[in-house]
């Protein structure tokens, strides 16, 4: 495979490459669940309402919710099994943790592996107009940047008039490997659905990035990504690579304003499971019931790729592990409880050995959080800025700027929670900023 | 999962913010800590501590040793004193002294080190609230103290340097002087001494610049007049051999002289990430430049003072190269580049405002080595430099991801 040319970022950092436990583990279908919890509202807004109720059995994909208005999806059964009571479950998005009303399936069946099917839909010739609409008739979300209706990243795209569509592969943060084994595995099919959302989006050039360190699993997908007219780049995994603002930065050196996403500049940024469940959803009429997830750390019983149906908790896939479980990488993620669902933004479930704290020393000024800091942002100051408690001057430091990667706590030799206090800066600044009008600049 | 009390390593409690740490990503950590930082940086500063130990005998370990623990002691006296917690335990206070032996001359009597290692700790550091909170490199302002409390003795005529054949167990004490008072190499110890009394080359050096009347007739060839009895000699004529100061065999503080195994040594910091290249690379840069610029007097025919800008390029450039280095190596410069400057807590954060700051103790040290008479030209300008940190940091702001190059900030926010 010929790989096209990239710049890089300043900043940032090579993290350890902890990814020997399941790199080269092939995708295979999860044990069973004792029961699924399927989220009515992965994407926020109003709960999908119930077509089916209670003691009503169902069969994978079925479809048991309709969406209740535009920002919602329509919910398919991911196993056959039977309809339980309403609930609620515990869902994870990059933004952080909600509620959502849930609705439990019992007396499961068993989880099928994921298996090519044949395309029963011409994608190819049927025109953006066409493909819109079979996106927007199905249940596909999408992760990035946030979660919601894939047909909305859609619209947001060709509003934006998106010259680009990059599908962000690389992985840099140790134990993830969902992606990397998702396009070693069905590397085809994802390019055929990363070509299939360029011709939605109308992005003029299509971008697939991927780990300079798998590049040799990658070989065979050159025929498909020529035949799709998608370019590939081979990008160093210097951490926060995955971050759709410094991919953006690395691919097109464009910059994405501060406070902004990555449409502002023209850009759409997505990943392979979204490619993956929008080819199977418009190419085969396969809904999505599930998607491959990582389950790695110290602490997991058994590290592997799984393919993992909508709804599994988090706490069954890590096993009975004594330690923390973090949903998606070590570096962004975030801490769940057990009951935490599986949804389309789950790409790793990590079960990490629980390390005594430390307690945090004084600053000693090294500038390694400085150095690191992606978004070049003077931590140290910020730091300063925090401790003082003048928030006015964060503003003008660039804080807004953040991209909330975590590199700055990461190589703090100190052990101050840098991240955690930018971040309630930013908090902060948003807070002033929707209270008192007087507070924000011009724009 | 319950999120149960997290248990610590250490005696102090884990406050609230700990607690917390474990529920925020990221959930890794660089195995890098303070102590470390501090205790690699103090490894990597007892190269040239040895490298003086050699050189100037035991005397310079006992004055190490001496100075290293009046640090950790004083420091432990003044928390408990004070009753205030003890910042960082201990590492700091070590490599405090450590640094405040390297900057002292092996021939101080006992309670220099003493006396410098009190100021360092309570003025340096403990009154501005201890690690992380100094203005001043703790050590410097020792060093300081010392050069104006005990002014004779820091800054003798003479300065004692084993004798070859005497190295690492001969004593300081037993020198002798000899006739020409210059060139170290080729020369054992006279009989009856241990050590050898060496003229400083910096006050040789400052014959050419400070005083009025000028020493010298040339840098480095002896002009037509010369074969008259009585002409004035040129200057490199006086001066020791470069190898003599390369390998540290000069007067001087313990571990300012040996510039070989102290760029080593800084090396080693630089790939160990403590020490960006830009910052001593900026100092001995600036330094060199203001040496190669800044005027020389020599005395012409019938007594004339002859003022000579750039010095580097006298005599058709050929001696201009010697002349710089000779003015780099023969003070505590290098020291201050690599060890000194480099402190984390007093120098500027980002690279550009390092340069800055780089910039302003190179060309700062090398203006007081040439025109005013103090004995540290080099430590003085990196203390004066430390005071303008805060300021750097303040007017050197990169331009941070996405924000426009040319408006001003805080009118640029998008949307």
């Amino acid at each position: 495979m010929i790989f096209g040319r990239h710049g890089t970022f300043t900043g940032g950092i090579d993290l350890p490459d902890l990814k020997q436990a399941v790199v080269a583990r092939r995708i295979v279908a999860a044990d069973r669940p004792p029961r699924l919890r399927v989220p009515l509202a992965p994407c926020g807004g109003a709960p999908a309402r119930m077509v089916l109720s209670a003691p009503a059995h169902v069969s994978a994909g079925q479809k048991i919710a309709q969406a209740a208005d535009e920002s919602g999806v329509d919910v398919h059964a991911p196993l056959t099994g039977r309809i339980g009571e309403p609930t609620e479950a515990e869902v994870i998005c990059a933004r952080g943790a909600f509620i959502s009303p849930a609705i439990e399936i019992t007396e499961l069946g068993p989880v099928e592996p994921i298996v090519p099917t044949a395309p029963v839909f011409d994608w190819r010739t049927a025109g953006a107009e066409l493909l819109r609409e079979k996106i927007a008739a199905g249940p596909l979300t999408t992760a990035r940047p946030r979660m919601r209706r894939l047909a909305r990243w859609v619209e947001d795209a060709r509003r934006c008039d998106c010259r680009f569509l990059i599908a962000n592969v690389v992985e840099p943060q140790p134990h993830a490997a969902a992606d990397h084994r998702l396009l070693a595995e069905h590397g085809t099919e994802v390019i055929r659905g990363l070509a299939m959302l360029s011709m939605a989006t109308g992005a003029r050039e299509t971008i697939l990035a991927v780990d300079s360190r798998r590049t040799g699993s990658y070989r065979r997908l050159e025929v498909a990504a020529r035949a799709c007219g998608v370019s590939t780049v081979a990008l160093p995994p210097k951490y926060p690579v995955g971050n759709d603002t410094i991919i953006v930065k690395v691919l097109t050196r464009r910059e994405v304003p501060i406070g902004g996403e990555s449409f502002d500049v023209g850009v759409a940024v997505t990943d392979a499971a979204t490619c993956f469940a929008a080819y199977r959803w418009v190419a085969c009429e396969a809904p999505p019931l599930g998607r491959v997830v990582t389950v790695s750390g110290g602490a997991a019983a058994q590290p592997g790729n799984y393919y993992v149906p909508f709804g599994t908790e988090c706490g069954e896939l890590a096993g009975q592990a004594d330690g923390l479980l973090v949903h998606g990488g070590v570096m962004s993620g975030h801490m769940c409880s057990p009951a935490t669902v599986v949804t389309a933004a789950t790409d790793a479930v990590l079960a990490i050995a629980r390390e005594p704290a430390v307690a945090a020393a004084p600053c000693i000024r090294c500038g390694w959080c400085t150095d690191h800091c992606p978004a070049r942002l003077n931590v140290a100051a910020l730091n300063d800025i925090y401790e003082l408690g003048r928030v006015e001057r964060s503003e003008r430091a660039g804080v807004l700027a953040c991209v909330e990667c975590g590199v700055c706590t990461y190589v703090c030799p100190a052990r101050i929670l840098l991240s955690q206090r930018v971040k309630q800066l930013k908090r902060v600044v948003f807070g002033l900023r929707e209270r008192i009008p007087l507070f924000t600049t011009e724009r | 999962m319950s999120v149960g009390p997290v248990e610590t390593t250490e005696k102090r409690p884990a406050v609230r913010e700990h607690y917390v740490a474990a529920l925020e990503s990221p959930f890794v950590r660089a195995p890098e800590e303070v102590r470390t930082v501090f205790l690699v940086t103090a490894g990597a500063a007892s190269l040239p501590l040895a490298a003086g130990v050699v050189l100037f005998g035991w005397r310079a370990a006992i004055v190490a040793a001496i100075s290293v623990v009046s640090c950790a002691v004083i420091e432990r006296l003044y928390y408990w004193v004070t009753r205030s917690p003890a910042l960082l335990g201990r590492s700091h206070a070590y490599l405090t002294g450590l640094l405040l032996a390297l900057t002292l001359p092996a021939s101080a009597p006992w309670y220099v080190p003493v006396v410098a290692a009190a100021f360092a700790i309570v003025v340096g550091k403990a009154v501005f609230g201890g690690v992380g909170h100094f203005l001043w490199q703790p050590a410097l302002v020792g060093r300081l103290a010392a050069a104006v409390l005990f002014a004779s003795s820091m800054n003798p005529d003479l300065w004692p340097v084993l004798g070859q054949d005497k190295l690492f167990w001969g004593d300081l004490r037993e020198a002798s002087a000899v006739a020409d008072s210059g060139q170290w190499t080729g020369r054992g110890a006279p009989p009856g001494a241990d050590a050898v009394l060496l003229r400083h080359p910096r006050s040789t050096l400052a014959g050419l610049t400070r005083t009025t009347e000028p020493r010298f007739s040339a840098l480095a060839y002896t002009p037509d007049g010369d074969a008259v009895p009585g002409a004035r000699t040129t200057a490199f004529r006086a001066m020791p051999p470069m190898s003599d100061l390369l390998i540290g065999a000069r007067g001087g503080g313990i571990g300012e002289t040996s510039v070989v195994i102290i760029v080593v040594a800084g090396l080693y910091l630089i790939y160990r990430n403590y020490v960006k290249w830009q910052l001593p690379v900026s100092i001995l840069a600036s330094a060199a430049l203001v040496a190669a610029v800044a005027p020389v007097r020599f005395s012409g025919a019938n007594d004339t003072v002859v003022r000579l800008w750039w010095p580097v390029l006298a005599e058709e450039g050929e001696v201009g190269f010697i002349y710089i280095c000779y003015q780099l190596v023969s003070g505590g410069l290098v020291l201050a580049a690599f060890f000194l400057a480099t402190e984390m807590t007093s120098r500027p954060v980002t690279t550009g405002g390092q340069v800055l700051f780089g910039i302003g103790c190179g060309a700062l040290a090398m203006y007081l080595q040439l025109y005013v008479a103090t004995p540290i030209p080099a430590y003085v300008a990196v203390l004066a430099m430390n005071t303008f940190t805060p300021g750097i940091e303040a007017i050197w702001r990169p331009r941070v991801l996405g924000r426009a190059r040319f408006r001003r900030p805080g009118r640029t926010f998008p949307r």
